[in-house]
């Protein structure tokens, strides 16, 4: 009842939100999208929550159309864990926008963004609701368009204009691909209800359940932000404004993987481990190619936008491994890696969200989005610098942030693939694992990069050297968002349960038991009691009244007599490392009491002043990356056009680079070339000669009278 | 690695044993004048020879300002009556006197010496050089050579610190983090050498930087300048920059001795 | 007028030329003593005929001697070409309160930096330069147009000097994104030479290197004026001490040139000597120096050790470890004994079985080899239009060497070898100075063997008036010392041109796109002194 009412709260919290947008004056539009906004987000976070806890399902029948069926709406908790994310998402991202939205006052109206920022949530939430293919459809189509629109916000700009129309050219024709996936299910149901069409996907042939996989993987694909439809997606987030970005990566590519979960984890029945192969591979490639391009972009958000399609694409890698879990019969490994899914999923969108808004904080103060234009800003925004550090510690997958937390356990799901029996499917595990574990390294590299070149060393511009801090609202979102990266990696051993909970009805195998056991209960699930007992001597009872749920996450794998167990405990790391930078402190400032302090100039060789030009730049820093991985980038040999004055005298050498992507490279180019061959070849039939004409006319007229003669 | 093994063995230990035992190879070092008596005139035409003032007439003879010797051999060659030569090497003195404070213990057997070229001639550097080569080999007695300030502890000045190395020296000699020491190599880092104070250089290093050590010579040869860094530790004593003209005391005769 | 022009002189018919091409602008005077051409040339012919003088007729540009007159500017533009062919020097004026003239830099780039020092130093514009300022006085230490040299600057006056301007920005000459600079200096490794390396670069391979010099600008062609021959000659020994003795030599020689005074024999004889030794520790340092910057450590304490056994023979041998103190004008300060000469000869042969063994070692050490190859490679071309000398020059093709080309103190009667590759490679530049160590060695035994009898000195002589060229090949290149001695036997003008100051010019060719790792193997390879170049 309680989430019930709560959700048409929310409802009317979103209707309020856009009647005000349209109704107030433009200058107190950011202060009525950050309380509304927060205030539908609270409701909906707390109507997902009880839905996660209670696992009650809120059914609503809508409208009955004829021909089509019932619009029907179902908030199970499968998609309560994406509301809940949503809805942490968006409340960060209303507090922001009270600091962020006044820069566009007197130059775009911020009316329509207000409306187009309500209608949106109110959207993704209908998405996630819908039970049956209709409303998922219509709703589907409300949220690109909306999103289309707040992506175009700054319209006025070329590069806008075109971000946003590719983003919404990709969206529909993957939605198209989702719909045919959606037609084909319903083909056997005979109605377009997901019930149905769960109950009579069994009866598909294999073909028809590759067709749905394909049409679904990679219509919902575009929108999920995977390789090879994933060009959009460093175009869209730099054009779009900072705080649309971190809905676009933190909500909507969600969707997309939620799209590709509701239809291949509960719709469809797993049968065989080819489409989890290919999802595992794609995901992968993903990952590795988003990591590459994201090293080397010196544009923030370019470089937060290819890390997105990194992270997604470890989501990917994990519904993967769970699908080739379930398909070889071992729905425990499926959930387990269904499970990782979700959480790394929830993490990404909170710690991209967070570097996002950071990102567009320094935008707003610095001017600039342009790595080698920034630099020193940490003395001059130091709460924007400590948010944005805690999120790059997190998607550096830095222990105890939650990053580390999902990271490290698909690793370990990864490697579990030792216990299956195929050896062809173990051997593509360990090469997508030691990938996944290669990009973990570069995601390392990256941020590093783009925390020390954005905010430490010397102001490489004098819009960095003027920047001031943003106001309280920003900061306080942002670390909004970065006390749910802490919460979420300390808190481990209770999340997973909750997630648990979500996959356990699709997977029919409780993962929780084998993940978290119960180890201060007797008969602690399965595991060696030797390392029961060991883990008892270390004192590990101390934390059990501080530490929520039992304190450490497991992978046990192998049998009584050769058990190995792989464990880690976030809350434990984190409290030993407040303890040792604590005693670390103390003794530094013990130690150096007595000490006369001098501060001098550092030390440059004797030059008369140290220039910023005479540091670091962020392309500087990842060359060796895109000299290593050359082969990805492939770029050209390096023009040198050398300014000669005079016979000997070199004025000038310019050097340019030009790279063209991987993927447009391997896919898009070349199939931009036969398109344009294939035009031109058709564009042979318009010659303007009326004979011919009507040749074709009365071919086409007996071409359709045989094929109606025919069938 | 073939060959530089045993080519290294077959050459044996070249090291020279000083400070444990005077070095007595021919060609070490160029001797500097003594000061003492002189003929009547003959002190003077000594001193109008030497072409940056070293040589002084003070009573009845003449006295030497090492600090000023350019090593031209202008008073040793085609003069009548050449100054006494003083063969060895052990130059170096400590010019703050009292002021100076030891080193320390800690600094007994490790050091790390900054080298800064404030425009010499490179004969200077070149000495400085081959102390860590296998004749002189300092680093058996615990010098080391570091690129940067921040961890040395004694800044050695070649040169007489030209216009555009002003500001360089200062700002190695402040980037050093205390206790640390100065030694000033060659004549033209003592007085300028025969470039003198111009629009172009300082003429010296004490006027730039405090100077803890002098060592004379155009150049010192390598024992020299390892005789300086030894008086900066406090390993041996400190030698005088002035040779007076007064003749040292006679040596104390034994007793019953004729 | 013309007058006794040898046959063989490959410039005899200069002057008919010069009157045919430039009627009325250039006129040819010979000078048989000097073999010298002396061309006045008016400021609109000056960049034919001194390009024409290069492409055409096979010299090669010397130097650019500037004197200030009462009334006018007086330029000098040196040139010099081989055995058979002598010395032609152009003099252009310039009427003040005038102070420009056209730059030949461009179609003659060896006078690249000699135009932009004297524009630095007197303030002369040089039109058609594109890349004046900031030269030898760096302008955030100095104020604009000081102009040091010229004649109503004392030198003795010691100016306030403000503090190094902080909006001092170097010349950028890489435009690419994300390009930056690595600064490496003024202080910079262990014992080195201060000097200021800008390498532009923008990750790992550094596209260009750009050197800012003059750190170790003394002043000496300043501080040389108005003082007597005798302190000059201690001026000319320390510009660069490690070639003390070649320097002397030229000074020596331009004084000598003045007066006319001709040198004895054995004078002669023994300055072969100590020149050749003084060649022989120099490339034995150099060599230790290019082991040193691959830390190849043990090739570097072999040839440590016989460096230092070289510094101690001439230290023995003369009483002096760098050689200073024994040029004179006229000839050697003291004689040497004939066991002492000989004992010299016999410790600087050992040396050479001890570099073979040596290079042999380097030869098969790969580690070593491939360090050097193909590193830092300047074409023929480009030394020859950058009119690089020395070691270096020899490396890439360019057999040039004065004790060949205009022999001096008695090298006419020797045959020298003059070894050349044609790499152009930092191991080309090593195999060239082994090659030259153990000639020098060959002509010291040789000539210690034969040493004429009779004085060291010729009879004292007056002090002349008159201007004169010195020169000698130092064991880095050619080295010239022009002399002008006024009328009260003080020396008027001083220019002092080092084979380090030609040689740096051409170093940016050498540090083109390279990795940041080879940056110190260039360097060593080069085997330059900051301070000879510097002056």
């Amino acid at each position: 009842m309680l989430p019930q009412a709560l959700l048409v709260a929310f409802f009317l919290a979103c209707a309020a939100g856009m009647v005000l947008a349209a109704v107030l004056p433009d200058r107190r539009a950011p202060a009525a999208i950050a309380w509304v906004g927060a205030a539908a987000a609270a409701a909906a976070l707390a109507s997902g929550g009880g839905v996660l806890a209670t696992g009650h399902v809120v059914q609503a029948r809508l409208w009955s159309l004829a021909p089509a069926g019932t619009l029907v709406l179902a908030l199970d908790r499968f998609s309560a864990v994406f509301v809940v994310v949503t809805a942490c998402v968006y409340l960060a991202v209303s507090l922001f926008s009270a600091g962020y939205l006044p820069r566009y006052l007197g130059h775009y109206s911020l009316r329509s963004f207000g409306i187009a920022y309500h209608a949106l949530f109110a959207s993704v939430v209908l998405v996630l609701m819908a039970a049956d293919a209709l409303s998922f459809l219509l709703a589907w189509e409300a949220m690109a368009v909306l999103s289309y629109l707040l992506v175009n916000y700054e319209h006025e700009r070329e590069e806008t204009v075109h971000a946003g129309y590719l983003m919404l050219a990709m969206g529909e024709a993957g939605t198209l691909a989702a719909a045919l996936a959606f037609l084909l299910l319903a083909v056997p149901a005979g109605g377009l209800a997901f019930a149905s069409m769960r109950g009579a996907a069994a009866g598909l042939g294999a073909g028809a359940r590759w067709a749905v996989f394909l049409l679904s993987f990679f219509g919902f694909g575009v929108k999920a932000g995977l390789v090879p439809t994933s060009t959009w997606l460093p175009r869209a987030h730099p054009a779009a404004p900072g705080n649309v970005s971190a809905l676009l990566s933190g909500v909507i590519l969600n969707l997309g993987m939620y799209g590709i979960m509701r239809v291949n984890l509960d719709l469809l029945p797993v049968a065989s481990v080819g489409p989890g192969i290919l999802a595992l591979i794609v995901g992968t490639l993903s990952a590795l190619v988003g990591i590459l391009y994201a090293t080397t972009q010196t544009d923030t958000k370019t470089m937060l936008a290819h890390s997105s399609i990194e992270n997604m694409g470890i989501v990917a890698a994990a519904l993967g491994a769970g699908l080739v879990f379930a398909a070889s019969g071992r729905p425990v490994l499926a959930g387990i890696a269904d499970v990782v899914a979700l959480y790394h999923l929830g993490n990404h969108a909170l710690y991209k969200a967070l570097l996002f808004l950071g990102a567009g904080s320094v935008d707003l103060a610095a001017g600039e989005r342009d790595m080698d234009r920034l630099g020193g800003l940490i003395r001059r925004m130091p709460w924007t610098a400590l948010w944005f550090l805690v999120g790059s510690l997190s998607i550096a997958a830095m222990p105890p942030t939650n990053g580390f937390a999902s990271e490290w356990l698909l690793l370990q799901t990864l490697l579990r693939s030792v216990e299956l029996s195929a050896v062809s499917i173990r051997i593509v595990f360990a090469l997508c694992g030691a990938a996944l574990a290669l990009t973990a390294a570069l995601a390392v590299t990256c941020f590093v990069r783009a925390f020390a070149m954005s905010f430490l060393g010397i102001p490489r511009s004098s819009a960095s050297r003027q920047a001031t801090e943003v106001p309280r609202s920003m900061t306080a979102a942002m670390g909004l968002l970065a006390a749910g990266c802490l919460a979420a990696g300390v808190a481990a051993t209770g999340i997973i349960p909750v997630l648990d909970g979500a996959v356990a009805p699709l997977v029919h195998a409780r993962a929780a038991g084998a993940l978290v056991p119960p180890f201060f209960a007797p008969g602690a699930g399965g595991l060696p009691p030797a390392f029961v007992a060991e883990f008892r001597d270390l004192g590990a009872e101390v934390g059990k009244g501080i530490v929520p749920g039992p304190g450490l996450v497991v992978l046990h794998r192998g049998g009584a007599r050769n058990p190995v167990v792989f464990a880690m405990s976030t809350a434990y790391t984190l409290a030993m490392l407040l303890l040792l930078l604590g005693a670390a402190a103390g003794a530094v400032a013990i130690a150096t009491r007595a000490r006369a302090v001098t501060r001098r100039r550092c030390w440059d060789g004797g030059l008369p002043r140290l220039l910023p030009a005479m540091t670091y730049t962020a392309t500087g820093f990842s060359n060796p990356v895109r000299v290593i991985f050359g082969a990805v980038f492939h770029p050209s040999a390096p023009e040198d056009t050398v300014e000669v004055v005079a016979g000997h005298f070199r004025t000038a050498v310019r050097r340019s680079r030009p790279e063209v992507h991987v993927v447009d490279r391997a896919v898009f180019d070349p199939a931009t070339r036969a398109a344009w061959r294939v035009a031109r070849a058709l564009a042979g039939m318009h010659h303007g000669r009326i004979n011919a004409y009507a040749a074709y006319v009365l071919a086409t007229l007996l071409a359709f009278l045989v094929a109606g003669r025919l069938l | 690695m073939r060959g530089w093994v045993p080519a290294g063995l077959r050459t044996g230990v070249r090291t020279t044993r000083y400070p444990d035992a005077e070095e007595t190879a021919p060609g070490v070092s160029p001797g500097l004048p003594r000061g003492g008596r002189a003929a009547d005139g003959a002190g003077g035409a000594l001193a109008d020879r030497c072409p940056t003032g070293a040589i002084v007439t003070e009573d009845h003879g003449i006295a030497v300002d090492y600090r000023r010797c350019v090593h031209c051999f202008r008073c040793a060659r085609g003069v009548p009556a050449p100054p006494d030569w003083q063969p060895g090497y052990e130059w170096a003195a400590s010019v703050r006197g009292d002021a100076a404070q030891p080193l320390g213990p800690a600094f007994a057997r490790s050091l790390r010496i900054l080298v800064v070229d404030a425009g010499d001639c490179g004969a200077c550097l070149r000495e400085v050089k081959q102390l860590s080569g296998p004749y002189y080999n300092m680093h058996r007695l615990g010098f080391f050579v570091t690129p940067t300030p921040r961890s040395a502890d004694i800044l050695v000045v070649v040169g007489p610190v030209t216009a555009h190395m002003r500001s360089p020296l200062v700002q190695a000699y402040e980037a050093m983090p205390a206790p640390k020491r100065v030694v000033a190599v060659g004549a033209c880092a003592l007085s300028g050498g025969v470039f003198g104070p111009s629009f172009a250089s300082a003429g010296g290093v004490a006027g730039v930087i405090p100077v803890d050590v002098m060592v004379p010579g155009n150049p010192p040869p390598p024992l020299a300048i390892l005789h300086g860094l030894l008086v900066v530790t406090g390993r041996r004593p400190s030698a005088a920059l002035r040779s007076p003209a007064a003749a040292p005391p006679p040596a104390p005769r034994a007793e019953g001795a004729p | 007028m013309v007058c006794a022009v040898s046959e063989q002189d490959g410039l005899r018919d200069l002057g008919a030329a010069c009157r045919e091409r430039w009627p009325q602008r250039v006129h040819a005077a010979y000078e048989a003593a000097r073999r010298t051409w002396r061309l006045e040339c008016r400021a609109d012919a000056l960049v034919d005929l001194a390009s024409w003088l290069v492409a055409e007729r096979g010299v090669s540009f010397a130097g650019l001697v500037v004197e200030e007159a009462p009334a006018e500017w007086v330029l000098r533009y040196l040139f010099y070409g081989d055995r058979d062919t002598g010395w032609v020097e152009i003099v252009a004026r310039c009427r003040k309160p005038a102070r420009a003239m056209p730059s030949i830099s461009a179609r003659v780039h060896a006078a690249d930096w000699h135009e932009r020092e004297a524009e630095d130093l007197f303030g002369l514009v040089f039109e058609g330069h594109p890349r004046l300022g900031d030269f030898v006085l760096h302008n955030d230490v100095w104020p604009e147009d000081v102009g040091v040299m010229r004649a109503d600057y004392d030198p003795a006056v010691r100016r306030p000097r403000p503090e190094p301007d902080p909006a001092w920005q170097p010349v950028r000459l890489v435009e690419a994104p994300g390009a930056f600079w690595m600064p490496v200096g003024p202080i910079y490794s262990g014992v080195t030479e201060s000097a200021l390396f800008l390498l532009e670069t923008v990750g790992e391979d550094v596209i260009r290197a750009f050197p800012r010099l003059f750190y170790k600008y003394r002043g000496i062609e300043k501080i040389a004026e108005r003082r007597s021959v005798d302190q000059v000659l201690l001026l000319a020994e320390r510009c660069a001490a490690t070639s003390a003795f070649a320097h002397s030599l030229a000074f020596c020689q331009a004084v000598e040139a003045i007066a006319g005074v001709e040198v004895p024999a054995r004078a002669r004889a023994l300055r072969i000597v100590l020149a050749e030794l003084e060649r022989l520790r120099h490339h034995v340092g150099a060599i230790e120096e290019i082991c040193e910057s691959t830390a190849l450590a043990v090739a570097a304490s072999q040839a440590s050790i016989l460096e230092e056994d070289l510094l101690r023979l001439s230290g023995s041998l003369t009483g002096h470890r760098y050689l200073f103190g024994l040029n004179v004008p006229g000839g050697l300060t003291h004689d040497l004994a004939q066991g002492a000469v000989r004992a010299a000869a016999d410790g600087a042969a050992a040396v050479v079985p001890a570099l073979r063994r040596l290079r042999e070692m380097l030869g098969v050490s790969s580690s070593f080899v491939d360090r050097l190859e193909g590193i830092g490679t300047i074409s023929r071309a480009d030394a020859l239009a950058h009119g690089l000398v020395g070691p270096v020059a020899r490396a890439s093709g360019v057999r040039r060497d004065l004790r060949v080309a205009q022999p001096y103190s008695g090298y006419e009667s020797l045959d020298v070898l003059v070894p050349a590759e044609e790499d152009g490679d930092g191991y080309a530049r090593l195999r060239v100075l082994f090659a030259e160590a153990e000639e020098s060695a060959r002509i010291l035994a040789q000539q210690a063997a034969a040493l004429p009898a009779g004085p060291v000195r010729a009879p004292a002589f007056p002090v002349a008036a008159g201007a004169a060229l010195g020169w000698a090949e130092a064991p880095r290149g050619a080295a010239f010392h022009w002399v002008r001695i006024g009328a009260d036997g003080l020396v008027a003008r001083y220019r002092l041109v080092t084979p380090s100051f030609t040689n740096w010019h051409g170093f940016h060719l050498a540090a083109e796109n390279f990795a940041f790792q080879d940056f110190p193997i260039i360097l060593a390879s080069f085997g330059l002194s900051a301070g000879e170049g510097d002056r």
